[in-house]
């Protein structure tokens, strides 16, 4: 079967990559992470300011394609005026939700759902993932600071 | 530019290559496959897939070491593929020609065995900006092994290397003079006559990467006269997990051998092992047998169509798909170089390589989005990517004009 590019590139995910949200470096960042997918070369770094066991501020930097560009902008949205612990939380389910194609993606009333075309698109998951492994490397290196 | 935007004709000889190749029948997303990444990989004609199926089906045995028949017939067809590709290369003498998994294993045999014990600290090793990672990352792991230094010569904007800088950077300290014959990511043509000849007057040996030009031209390591030439089967119609290196004989001669294993030795004792000459003192271990006997007869495929004829029509049809793509809208080609082979690299306005590749996908059309293993090369354009298009003399010009059509549905979604 053909897959379908219009479930790929959705609306949304469009939307999002011609306009992302919070593109910008973030000077007073609490913490950053910076991933690389070696396969093709995207680039992404998220920063974020945290206060008392909360996201207060995130932002991205991103050489990227439309999938990673707007799974980034989205997730800034997304983690704002967020407990660190429930984002950690969350950004594993969603990493596995979108890798495995056991899983059904449905988050109600959530933009991120657009991101679920690239289940038929094998080589594009990492492109989606990308920014929330960022995430999680970056809250993982401000956990090791705490400690 | 009338003349360079008309369709090459198809020679004679090539007119019925696209049924020797059992996969460009297949269709990729219901749509017949259009295979424009063969710097990546070349497919495969059908008479080098039967030689491997029948090696394994008829002759299967180890090789240099039974005495019964299926290991003679197994060792005479391997050895006879190592003669048709000194032949096909021209080389002074058939143990010139080492087996190798690739080029990169041939450029990390030649950095072991050959420049290795010749280096000491601030000693240094010269190439190109628009090296491949195989010709960067071996030396990178030399120099921290010895204190040598890797010396890095400009390229222009067009892409094209900056020979008089090269050649003024090969000095007194210069161990070895590398450069890539063709960029796999851009597709320029080095002037490596000229490296070549100039690393000679000063006594300094050179190595050419040929990964992409022996795909494409004739290679005449004699007339070259370089002293290591590498190249990959699997870019030259063969099987992956085979390829080679040629070496001038009384360069090998004085080298240290690679690995240590079975094949390579003339005696062993705890007392201490003898190796053998050239070739088999690089190729220790059971080889890559039916990848060989495969490579054998994908040279033999090329004979017969003609390196002149491949190479003369590969030629126009890539100045006709640079034109077109240059003509194409929202296109941005990564590279103009003087001289072209087999590859272009574009970028687009609004679309990133990545998203373009998966949208050519599910036209059925194959091209290669990422760095390329050139990482240096796009930092140098300042890009991360590029799409790349990049031909084999299967391809027609309906292949590039399936291309452009589809670009235009990248700008119709991203544009």
């Amino acid at each position: 079967m053909k897959p379908d590019l219009k479930s790929l590139y959705r609306d949304t995910l469009l939307m999002h990559s011609r306009a992302p949200s919070n593109r910008n470096p973030l000077p007073d960042a609490t913490t950053s992470a910076k991933l690389k997918n070696p396969l093709c070369g995207d680039l992404v770094s998220i920063h974020l300011k945290t206060e008392n066991d909360r996201i207060t501020q995130a932002s991205f930097e991103a050489q990227s394609c439309s999938i990673c560009m707007a799974s980034a902008s989205m997730l800034t949205e997304k983690v704002i005026e967020n407990p660190i612990q429930e984002v950690q939380t969350f950004a594993s389910s969603l990493i596995e939700m979108i890798s495995d194609p056991e899983k059904e993606m449905s988050l109600p009333n959530n933009d991120l759902n657009a991101l679920s075309g690239v289940k038929d698109f094998p080589s594009r998951i990492r492109c989606a993932t990308l920014p929330w492994e960022a995430l999680l490397a970056a809250l993982a290196e401000k956990m090791k600071g705490k400690g | 530019m009338t003349d360079t935007l008309s369709p090459p004709t198809i020679p004679e000889s090539l007119k019925k290559a696209r049924e020797d190749f059992p996969i460009l029948k297949r269709e990729v997303n219901g749509k017949p496959l259009v295979y424009l990444d063969n710097a990546a990989s070349t497919q495969k004609p059908q008479s080098v897939i039967d030689a491997v199926t029948r090696y394994y089906s008829q002759e299967n045995a180890n090789i240099h070491r039974g005495v019964h028949l299926l290991s003679a017939e197994a060792t005479a067809a391997y050895e006879a593929a190592r003669g048709k590709l000194a032949r096909y290369l021209n080389a002074a003498d058939e143990s010139e020609v080492i087996f190798t998994r690739g080029a990169t294993e041939s450029v990390n045999l030649i950095a072991y065995s050959f420049v290795e014990p010749l280096v000491q600290p601030g000693d240094e090793i010269l190439i190109t900006h628009m090296e491949h990672h195989a010709n960067i990352v071996p030396w990178q792991l030399l120099c921290e092994r010895t204190g040598a230094i890797l010396k890095v010569a400009p390229i222009f904007d067009n892409g094209d290397l900056d020979i008089d800088a090269y050649l003024s950077m090969i000095g007194p300290r210069t161990k070895l003079a590398a450069a890539v014959h063709v960029s796999n990511a851009i597709g320029t043509v080095n002037p490596i006559e000229r490296i070549i000849q100039a690393a000679k007057a000063k006594g300094v040996p050179t190595l050419i990467d040929a990964a992409q030009s022996i795909q494409h031209m004739d290679l005449d390591v004699q007339a070259l006269d370089c002293d290591f030439l590498v190249f990959s089967g699997h870019k030259l119609f063969a099987p992956t997990g085979i390829g080679g290196l040629y070496g001038r004989r009384s360069l090998l001669d004085g080298m240290r051998p690679y690995q240590g294993g079975g094949d390579m030795i003339a005696h062993v004792s705890f007392d201490g092992t003898t190796y053998k000459e050239p070739p088999s003192r690089f190729e220790a271990g059971t080889p890559h047998i039916a990848g060989g006997i495969g490579l054998g007869v994908a040279v033999d495929y090329i004979q017969s169509i003609g390196r002149n004829v491949m190479q003369d029509y590969e030629s126009q049809l890539i100045k006709y798909a640079a034109n077109r793509l240059k003509n194409a809208p929202g296109v941005q080609l990564i590279g103009e170089p003087t001289h072209r082979a087999g590859a272009i690299s574009f970028t687009m306005e609004n679309a990133h390589p990545h998203d373009i590749g998966t949208i050519l996908d599910t036209e059925g059309i194959a091209i290669r989005s990422g760095h390329h293993c050139c990482e240096p090369l796009m930092t140098r354009f300042d890009i991360s990517a590029t799409a790349r298009v990049s031909i084999a003399l299967y391809n027609n010009h309906e292949d590039i004009d399936a291309l452009i059509s589809s670009l235009a549905k990248v700008n119709a979604l991203f544009g």
